[in-house]
């Protein structure tokens, strides 16, 4: 048909009007300009009102071989059903964005076998971040642009520039068509017409014996403003590529410590954590006396700092001020100026934060002074009663090396172990040197008391021990919070929202036209819409009635395909 | 519309798609992960040193760096650390710079540990794990090779002895 239309060269029209190539209707009087096109008795193809598209050249060079492929539907639904095809291959194993810590090169191997392996290999485990991708999305995104403007310029030419005198075959090959005779002046039965014309809505526009009438023409707008909002949807996806406007992540917040944000300028607290579980008496029959743990709430209060001075400068303390608090659970995140926090995650593991403990005679049992040890970040030097204790080594998962010597074996600290040289009264002037387990379970485990005996040649006079629970810190749990930013979704939403006009503008509206004119005594109407034909045959026998014309709402259809 | 004027129009729609997804395109995969490869540009990083005074990658420009990620509690880190002393002194009068960047243990520990060792090249903390996160780094210890141009030329993971690592300074000092 394109094909078709391009071969044929002579285009001026026996109005006068001369066409562009590729123009099916004759842009001033609606004649069909192709020769055996005009020897049909077949409805008109009234897409676009005839006008040639502008991807209709006669001679494309290159920049407009690339503008006709982006112009072509057909390309655009081939782009569409893709990118659907690709994002079903992102959804065959999960992504690796979905998992907070793995080694995605070895991951996939193990859990899915040797399809996991092809599937790593072959890039799909960050399918939508992939450059084919992403590259399907940039030409959806041309072909929208390119498409609309390719169709919306000559239409808005067809519509606001319409001739009111319209060739006869363009009004009895419409898919609504009247035929009759009418009685008197045809001027004046014109100007009447257009009477309950305008009741009803329509823009009238006479010409002599022709008659134009038009309503809600906006509507034809409906498809274009849909792909407005779909390009700014689909800039706003790609935008979330560019830094500072997205950010996701998980981060662990252990009770009772102000931890930095990466890569932002916050920090924050977790004050405290709780759970509650439901009781058995709460728990559906399934679930009751199987032993289950169902979490009911999980509330983490937190307090968000924002640095304001030294922030990152590593040899200074960063200064912060408390800027929001929260009490975050699950749907109901934290959210400060666009920084969200929302509960992910939880660990009950107690944490030992600090322990307080007594220097002590061990033949005695007197206490001689008292200190507080901070595991994760101790003093060098502290002093109990008349002593002092210099911190020599500090480890913080003890244990020995394949040579006995000892060494930490994670850098968490599960088994906390401190070394102290101890110098004062009663002691020898070169010190004492006492291994200090704070957790009741290593002191046992590594025979705290037996290394300090060997060290000391014999039992040391002195020891550090802890006098009851209120001398130990825990943090009781950890929490973890998903932080993130999206500074994108405003402009999402927006799209989305354009979109939903469009989709209003073009469904509850349509656009419809109605042509007439009287030759002879002779009224010839055509009617154009684009969907309801029945709501436009009803309109039309209705205005033929206030003219005295009796006429069925059937008998108007000319056939052609119904939409 | 002139017939130039459409064809000025078509031309400015075509480019700002081209720039536009161009520019998508480029920063989705490149920022993707963010991990740095060889070849790429090794980040940047501002971080407290054991002398108490704040390093960042820039001041070490100019010179070769090898970077070196570990902990006192990983025993190849353990193991390489007197190789890479003899490098440093081999080497330092020559523009390369050892430089290692401790995963996430407080002072004390890695200051006890360093002395116990006799290390004595530049040693950063990184408490937070930031610079262990921009780097990407997974096993311990990994070590990268960054030439004078701030690019990283060699990635390698695991542990070292001195002999590939006078051979991968040496081709690091040449490129």
């Amino acid at each position: 048909m394109l094909q078709k239309v391009i071969a044929f060269k002579n285009t001026k029209c026996e109005c006068g009007h001369q066409n562009p190539v590729g123009t099916v209707l004759c842009e001033n009087c609606g004649r069909p300009l192709d020769e055996e096109e005009l020897k049909s008795k077949e409805v008109l193809e009234m897409r676009y009102d005839g006008m040639a598209r502008r991807s209709q050249r006669a001679n494309p060079n290159f920049i407009d071989r690339i503008w006709n492929f982006f112009a072509s539907v057909k390309i655009a639904v081939y782009m569409i059903v893709l990118t659907l095809l690709g994002s079903m291959l992102g959804t065959i194993f999960p992504q690796e964005n979905t998992f907070l810590n793995i080694d995605p090169s070895t991951y996939y191997k193990e859990t899915y076998g040797t399809w996991g392996l092809i599937y790593y290999k072959l890039g799909l485990t960050h399918t939508y971040e992939s450059w084919w991708f992403i590259l399907l999305l940039v030409m959806i995104g041309a072909s929208l642009v390119i498409c609309s403007l390719d169709r919306v310029l000559p239409l808005y030419r067809a519509l606001s520039k319409q001739q009111i005198l319209k060739h006869m075959q363009f009004l009895t090959r419409q898919r609504v068509v009247y035929q009759g005779k009418i009685e008197g002046d045809a001027e004046e039965w014109v100007k009447q017409a257009a009477v309950p014309m305008k009741k009803k809505g329509y823009r009238v526009h006479t010409d002599g014996n022709a008659l134009l009438a038009e309503k809600y023409r906006f509507s034809r707008w409906g498809p274009y403003v849909i792909h407005i909002g779909l390009i700014i949807f689909l800039l706003a996806v790609l935008a979330r590529g560019l830094p500072g406007l997205k950010m996701d992540q998980h981060i662990a917040f252990p009770e009772g410590e102000i931890k930095h944000i990466p890569n932002t300028s916050y920090y924050l607290k977790n004050e405290k954590f709780t759970v509650e579980f439901y009781t058995e008496e709460d728990m559906p029959g399934e679930f009751r006396n199987q032993g289950k743990v169902l979490p009911k709430l999980f509330n983490t209060e937190a307090t968000l700092y924002h640095c304001t001075a030294d922030c990152d400068d590593p040899t200074k303390e960063p200064k912060l001020e408390a800027v929001a608090k929260h009490n975050i659970q699950v749907n109901d995140p934290m959210d400060y100026k666009g920084l969200k926090a929302y509960q992910f995650d939880y660990d009950l593991t107690p944490i030992l934060r600090s322990v307080s403990p007594s220097l002590v005679d061990a033949k005695t049992g007197k206490e001689l002074g008292k200190f507080k040890l901070d595991i994760k970040n101790p003093q060098r030097n502290y002093t109990a009663g008349d002593y002092s204790l210099e911190l020599k080594e500090k480890y913080n998962d003890f244990g020995l090396d394949e040579n006995g010597r000892p060494v930490t074996k994670t850098p968490n600290p599960n088994a906390p172990a401190f070394l102290f040289l101890i110098k004062g009264p009663n002691l020898p002037a070169s010190g004492m040197q006492y291994i200090y387990f704070p957790k009741q379970i290593d002191k046992e485990r590594f025979q705290q008391d037996a290394i300090n005996e060997k060290m000391n040649g014999g039992t040391p006079p002195l020891m550090l021990d802890v006098k009851g629970m209120e001398n130990v810190d825990f943090a009781m749990s950890t929490t973890y919070l998903n932080i993130r930013v999206d500074k994108v979704m405003p402009f999402i939403w927006i799209g989305a929202a354009i979109v939903m006009v469009g989709l209003v503008l073009g469904f509850y509206w349509q656009h419809r036209r109605i042509w007439l004119r009287i030759d002879d005594g002779v009224l010839t109407l055509g009617a154009h819409t684009n969907k309801n034909w029945f709501g436009i045959r009803r309109e039309i026998s209705a205005i033929l009635k206030k003219m005295n014309l009796d006429v069925d709402e059937k008998s108007l259809d000319n056939g052609g395909k119904q939409a | 519309m002139g017939k130039s004027k459409k064809k000025l129009l078509q031309i400015v729609i075509l480019l700002l798609i081209v720039i536009v997804g161009g520019y998508a395109i480029v920063t989705q995969v490149s920022g993707s992960g963010g991990k740095p490869t060889e070849g790429s540009k090794a980040p940047n990083f501002e971080l407290l040193g054991l002398d108490g005074k704040a390093h960042s990658l820039e001041e070490y420009k100019g010179k070769a760096i090898v970077l070196n990620f570990w902990g006192t509690w990983c025993g190849p880190c353990v193991k390489e650390m007197p190789a890479l002393q003899a490098q440093w002194e081999k080497w330092k009068d020559q523009g390369v710079v050892v430089v290692g960047i401790n995963a996430g243990e407080d002072k004390m520990a890695v200051e006890n540990f360093v002395k116990s060792v006799n290390v004595d090249f530049p040693v950063l903390l990184d408490p937070d794990k930031n610079s262990i996160a921009s780097y990407g780094i997974s096993p311990l210890p990994t070590t990268f090779f960054v030439s004078k141009d701030g690019k990283i030329n060699k990635i390698h993971l695991g542990q070292l002895d001195l002999a590939t690592l006078d051979k991968q300074i040496e081709e690091l000092v040449k490129s």
